[in-house]
């Protein structure tokens, strides 16, 4: 939908009433994301559950939060995604609840609670900035992180790269990867969703014989700037911040098309509990402002529109990411059952 | 000059209590007595009086009968079974460390029937790492005295990149710790856990400051950590690696604390 028929939509709907004026009017005039000067002031009281995330820029950006509202107080629990979203989840079925918001490091965590009913529907004028194909009812994705293929400048051009990830370990190119990290797990969640449990298995146990393991992904980039494998799987901001501290890096990023090799995966935030305030908090992690800077410290891929992604990526819409509901990467079990079946894990 | 580096060491030693006091204990119950130190202090004297005593007629034993009626597998039973053992666990762990190593040094060189000046020798290294421990012990009382000493308790983690390379620091004397228990597998669990769980979270930022110094963790990390661990050589050689990685640690910290001040605001 075009932003210009979507505002029209929401203001035929009545639904922009639901902001305070200033914020319905920068929403109807301007392109792209909110700036934090429109939004209203939070007054009161939040607990938030926070897993945990980029190396203390989250923290930043919700001491900038308490800072600007002195009238806000933040109750912060820091923990493992996953850990934090059982607790939620267990939290209810004890009859309590303690978090009123839930920001989550991957979608998978946001999917567990959101699949037990816990999560609040957000106002379509708040998922309404989001770009599309990460607007959702009960959720709101903050940030993006793409999968990618770091290879080795100096052995490869992207061109020798297959487009297609399922046709990797007949490439006969060295790969790194991590099996053992939660983001490359959710890849093969993503592939065994899109392209089934037969072929995914088949694909793992092809690229066993070929893969080198690494602990993390960081480590796989290095490798791949240092020549031990040609190419691998990583997330896109590892490379970015290895260019950024040695800018001569042998390392270039191709993209897979159309499949979970290209998957765009996303931090997460619900409300779990009633009322304006902790939409207006969920508001605030849409600002350009936060945007912006997470794109620009941490390297993450901002989802609303008029946010420049970091610098050293392609535009989002001309990469081609499978379209699937990422709350579905929730669906872990099978995924691990089947690396540990086949010998990977 | 030797004043100036005794205060620097001091002010090294009392910065190093006020962050492992945060810690929780890796063996599980710790007992509350760790909160009131100052109060227990006589029975933690008493039972490193009690210990020294213990291991001394286990050498005397030695000398007189022999390794097998010296009984040498009873030290580790003799330091389980006192308070003191967790008070210097949870403040202390680089001389905890010690004195396991120690400990393992009188039991070593008893089943090695080495001569007993040799043994001797293990038993004053341990008595040594004992009153040592002692002192830090007293120290961390009169810290958690003026309240600066916080409640040993389960923490929800650091919350900035510095303060997670200090747990990494902390974590890693914690694997000499268990390396000198004779607990290699621990050792090792704790080392890819601090790798995957807290090092890996702030790798991404550092190698923006100094990608060589990340290259250079991570093989640390990686590969000469476990492989000093399990090339089963001696504690020294495992403190040596982690002594040089708690090194590189301290620089990645002023990195990434003049990297954090110079980034730009949020709002």
């Amino acid at each position: 939908m075009q932003r210009r028929h979507f505002l029209q939509a929401l203001a035929g709907a009545g639904l922009l009433g639901s902001l305070p004026l200033t914020a319905a009017r920068a929403l109807a005039q301007t392109p792209g994301a909110l700036s934090v000067d429109d939004l209203p002031a939070l007054v009161g009281e939040l607990t938030l559950y926070l897993g945990r995330g980029e190396g203390g820029l989250y923290e930043n950006v919700l001491e900038a939060i308490q800072k600007r509202n002195p009238d806000f107080k933040l109750n912060i629990r820091r923990g493992v995604t996953a850990a934090l979203a059982n607790t939620i989840v267990a939290e209810a079925q004890a009859g309590v609840r303690r978090a009123d918001v839930f920001w989550a490091v991957d979608s998978g965590a946001i999917g567990l609670v959101d699949e037990a009913g816990l999560a609040r529907k957000l106002p379509a004028d708040l998922t309404g900035q989001l770009k599309e194909g990460f607007r959702y009812d009960n959720w709101s994705p903050v940030t993006g992180r793409i999968r990618t293929l770091p290879y080795n400048t100096d052995k490869l051009t992207a061109d020798k790269i297959p487009a297609s990830v399922m046709a990797l370990p007949d490439s006969g190119l060295s790969i790194g990867w991590a099996p053992a990290y939660a983001s490359f797990q959710s890849f093969i969640t993503a592939m065994r969703l899109l392209e089934g449990e037969k072929a995914t298995g088949e694909w793992l146990k092809a690229m066993n014989k070929r893969g080198k393991n690494y602990a993390g992904e960081l480590g796989v980039v290095m490798a791949v700037e240092r020549g031990e494998v040609d190419v691998g799987f990583a997330n896109h901001y590892y490379t970015l911040r290895l260019k950024a501290g040695k800018p001569d890096a042998r390392v270039g990023l191709a993209f897979t098309q159309n499949d979970a090799g290209c998957l765009v995966n996303a931090s997460g935030i619900l409300a779990l509990s009633e009322g304006d305030l902790p939409v207006n908090f969920i508001r605030y992690l849409l600002t350009r402002e936060v945007q912006s800077y997470l794109a620009s410290e941490a390297y993450e891929i901002p989802l609303v529109d008029g946010v420049v992604p970091p610098q050293g990526l392609p535009a989002l819409d001309t990469i081609s990411p499978p379209k699937m509901d990422l709350t579905q990467l929730a669906d872990l079990r099978p995924t691990l059952d089947l690396m540990r079946r086949v010998g990977v894990l | 000059m030797k004043v100036l580096l005794q205060s620097c060491h001091k002010a090294l030693f009392v910065c190093s209590l006020l962050l492992a006091a945060a810690q929780v204990s890796a063996n599980g119950d710790i007992g509350e007595h760790v909160n009131h130190l100052q109060d227990n202090l006589d029975k933690y004297t008493k039972e490193v009086n009690w210990i020294n005593e213990r291991i001394d007629a286990m050498v005397d034993t030695y000398e007189a009968k022999g390794a097998e009626a010296a009984e040498s597998d009873k030290v580790v039973d003799i330091w389980e079974s006192v308070l003191f053992h967790s008070a210097i666990e949870v403040n202390y762990v680089p001389i905890y460390a010690s004195i396991w190593q120690g400990l393992y040094g009188v039991k070593e060189a008893i089943d090695a029937e080495k001569p007993v000046n040799e043994v001797r020798a293990e038993q004053a290294a341990l008595e040594q790492s004992l009153w040592q421990a002692l002192g830090a012990v007293k120290l961390a009382a009169l810290y958690q005295q003026r309240g600066l000493l916080e409640q040993v308790k389960t923490t929800s983690g650091p919350t900035t990149p510095v303060a997670t390379l200090d747990e990494v620091k902390q974590r890693l004397d914690r694997v000499v710790a268990k390396y000198a228990e004779k607990l290699p597998d621990e050792a090792t669990g704790i080392v890819h856990d601090t790798y995957l769980n807290l090092f890996e979270g702030v790798e991404g930022a550092l190698i923006e400051q100094d990608a060589a110094l990340v290259e250079s963790l991570e093989k640390d990390f990686n590969v000469t950590l476990p492989k000093a661990i399990a090339g089963n050589g001696s504690v020294e050689e495992v403190r040596g690696v982690v002594s040089d990685m708690q090194t590189k640690l301290n620089s990645a910290q002023e990195l990434l604390e003049q990297a954090e001040s110079e980034r730009k605001d949020v709002f």
